[in-house]
């Protein structure tokens, strides 16, 4: 009996972890490894939310978690968000709103929310996806115009 | 070439074998991470070997004839999304709401808080107030110990380098229970301080605790006496919140003021209290 060889799906494929070193991060992975670049590296210590990619569906941050240790589960970066579509009507809507300016948070949050407005029954209310996005900074648009474009978002999918 | 080593036993024997096995300081246990991969980055514990808990069945929770039983491992997030946590523990989904952010506690647990011991930790203060015991395991058995005596300092615990958290066990659910905090800013920072009050239906008492002031989270006995019965009145109020305010545990560090916190103090736990009394609260 040979149990399967330890791996992650990342955006619908199959990553094999047997040439990934058990120290390496899944931001590290998913920039050097895979040259998904998308994924930003803004603290590396669980601050900011630059990271943040979809596991299992699920809003997580790359730079605090090994590799490894998500073995078995799908990972989705923003490079494939545009095939949900949740994920396509929030990219959609940060643009409408151009809710950025360098841009450099713009992954993380659009994952982010992406994740929070997944799944069913109505989405949450404004206040309470602004809230849940707290963990993401933004050091240039002064949020305003991410806040409508949460609000563009949700009520496009309600 | 890696660091360390990553290990994730798929049993409990194995993984206390793992540590057993060890030099002292050699060995790191990682459950979510959130605090253990900044340590080991910033090169404060360099181990050879990390173990990982993730393949353990511990990441459950269960309502136990009163009370909860926490598995060790078990992410803050999946014990926050049991609707009956919010109406049996108040304080406790109030203090899991505070961690971080949504996305940092899909990966932190309830154990790696405890293992942590931070001053701050927002998880502590309630589960003292809770009277939580904390359930170790080594390889020559388990024993349980109340969490009073579990944390020893900033950090420091009780913890044998050969001994796992296998669970944390609250006694008896307090449904008048609230934690207040304050901070800069709501996600993502560390509490200057945190307030837990929990009325316990079974000894007819109310427990009070204090966070975020070094070295560690504390019961206040003082305070809670003053409390007196279940439905405490302005006096009452008055005096635990005195009491409270002056408790020496309220120092100064980087992140407050002794004063700021003494303030704050008084006026969380009279927030606090009042939050466990008002309508539609069940009857204690
Ligand atoms: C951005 C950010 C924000 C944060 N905000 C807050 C906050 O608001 N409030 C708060 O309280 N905390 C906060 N924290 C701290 C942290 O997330 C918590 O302490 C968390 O609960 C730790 O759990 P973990 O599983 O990630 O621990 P890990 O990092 O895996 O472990 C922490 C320590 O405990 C030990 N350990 C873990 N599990 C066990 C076990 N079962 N048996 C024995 N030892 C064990 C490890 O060896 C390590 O020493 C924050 C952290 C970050 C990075
Ligand atoms: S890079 Fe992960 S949270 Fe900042
Ligand atoms: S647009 Fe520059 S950090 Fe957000």
């Amino acid at each position: 009996m040979s149990a399967a060889p330890p791996s992650i799906g990342v955006n619908g494929r199959p990553v094999a972890l047997e040439e990934v070193p058990g120290d390496e991060r899944l931001l590290d992975t998913l920039r050097w490894r895979l040259g998904l670049r998308g994924t930003k590296e803004g603290c590396r210590t669980g601050e900011c939310g630059a990271c943040t990619v979809l596991v299992n569906g699920e809003g997580r941050l790359s730079c605090l978690a090994l590799a490894h240790e998500l073995e078995g589960t799908e990972v989705t970066t923003v490079e494939a968000l545009h095939q949900d579509p949740v994920g396509r009507a929030v990219q959609e809507a940060f643009a409408e709103e151009a809710a950025l300016q360098c841009g450099y948070c713009t992954p993380g949050f659009v994952v982010a929310l992406t994740g929070l407005l997944r799944g069913d029954g109505p989405p949450r209310p404004t206040p309470e996806l602004l809230a849940a996005l707290g963990g993401n900074l933004c050091r240039c648009t002064g949020y305003a115009s991410i806040a409508r474009a949460v609000e563009r978002a949700r009520t496009r999918l309600r | 070439m890696a660091a360390y080593v990553l290990v994730a036993p798929a049993s409990e024997s194995e993984a206390l074998a793992e540590l057993a096995a060890a030099p002292e300081g050699t060995i790191a246990v990682l459950a979510g991470g959130s605090d253990l991969l900044l340590d080991l980055e910033e090169g404060l514990r360099a181990p050879r070997r990390v173990v990982s808990l993730r393949r353990l069945p511990w990441r459950r929770h269960r309502w136990l004839s009163g009370g909860l039983e926490i598995g060790s491992t078990e992410p803050l997030a999946d014990l926050e999304a049991d609707p009956e946590l919010a109406a049996r523990c108040p304080a406790l989904a109030q203090a899991i709401a505070a961690v971080g952010s949504p996305a940092l506690r899909r990966q932190a647990t309830v154990g790696g808080n405890l293992g942590r011991a931070a001053p701050a930790s927002d998880l502590i203060p309630v589960l003292l107030a809770l009277d939580a015991e904390v359930e170790l395991v080594s390889g020559s058995g388990t024993r349980s110990l109340g969490l009073d005596r579990f944390l020893r300092a900033s950090r420091v615990t009780a913890l044998a380098p050969t001994e796992l958290i296998r669970s944390v066990r609250c006694p008896e659910v307090r449904t008048r229970s609230a934690y207040l905090w304050q901070r800069v800013r709501p996600s993502n920072d560390i509490s200057q301080i945190g307030v837990a009050v929990a009325w316990s239906p079974g000894e007819r008492r109310w427990r009070v605790s204090l966070g975020g002031s070094p070295p560690r989270p504390v019961l206040a006995e003082d305070a809670a006496a003053e409390l007196a019965g279940p439905n405490p009145g302005e006096t009452e109020l008055a005096r635990a919140s005195e009491r409270l305010a002056a408790h020496p545990a309220l120092v100064t560090d980087r992140r407050a003021s002794d004063e700021h916190r003494r303030r704050l103090a008084g006026t969380l736990l009279d927030r606090a209290v009042r939050a466990t009394m008002a309508p539609g609260r069940p009857a204690p």
